[in-house]
């Protein structure tokens, strides 16, 4: 499932603290268009390059591409220093 | 008999393993079925990697990072389909940082084993700095 909120959590050297809630699933109604309206053109450049083998990785990357997207949900980062903390999880 | 002993009896049987190490995975074998290793485990989901500094250390990093297994595959599949040319720089690039890893090695279908061999990986090193790699 695609990631649909991106919670970012920083604390700068000055102390200052934010925290941001991103609704990833509005920024994806904009990106898969932007996505997927290229398939045609890439299929076939797939297609012309076949023989050469090179239509299979064009087909192979980019569908992993969508993969990628799909499997980044439930990714979390905290890493924490002294002066500073930085948290991002995609749920 | 189940598979795990006759895989071991057939390592023996063709010179792969001596006695003593077919002895050791049988009782290693017999105590799992002991304690109910045959209850359904819960697949892991996510590999975690975390780094806290030690007792020793100086360094108040903290490092925690949950990776889903779902993208480790999806990132492998990718890392499969770099063109050779640039599989060759990597593996130079790792070479000279001490990993010898080969990439071109790595086939789609090795790919589901490597997944599942992650899915036992426990690692624990404590030193300056504690590092824990698991699966959960």
């Amino acid at each position: 499932m695609i990631p649909m909120i991106l919670k970012l959590r920083a604390r700068g050297k000055s102390g200052k603290r934010f925290t941001l809630w991103l609704p990833l699933f509005l920024i994806w109604i904009i990106v898969l268009p932007l996505l997927v309206i290229p398939v045609p053109f890439i299929m076939l450049a797939a297609l012309i390059m076949w023989p050469s083998g090179r239509g299979y990785l064009i087909f192979q990357a980019y569908l992993t591409i969508f993969r990628v997207i799909g499997c980044l949900s439930g990714f979390e980062m905290d890493t924490e220093s002294r002066n500073s903390t930085f948290f991002i999880v995609l749920k | 008999m189940t598979e795990e002993r006759k895989k071991i009896l057939e390592m023996l049987s063709e010179g792969k393993i001596t006695a003593d190490e077919a002895d050791r995975l049988l009782s290693a074998i017999s105590k799992d079925g002991g304690t109910g290793s045959r209850t359904t485990r819960m697949e892991p989901k996510y590999l975690r990697i975390m780094v806290e500094p030690g007792p020793e250390s100086k360094n108040p990093d903290k490092v925690n990072i949950r990776v889903p297994l779902k993208l480790i595959r999806a990132g492998l599949k990718l890392a499969a389909l770099i063109p050779k040319n640039a599989q060759t720089q990597v593996n130079d690039a790792l070479h000279e940082k001490g990993i010898e890893m080969d990439f071109s090695q790595i086939k789609p279908e090795d790919l589901e084993d490597i997944v599942k061999q992650l899915d036992d990986l426990t690692v624990d090193v404590e030193g300056k700095e504690s590092v824990r790699i698991f699966c959960e």
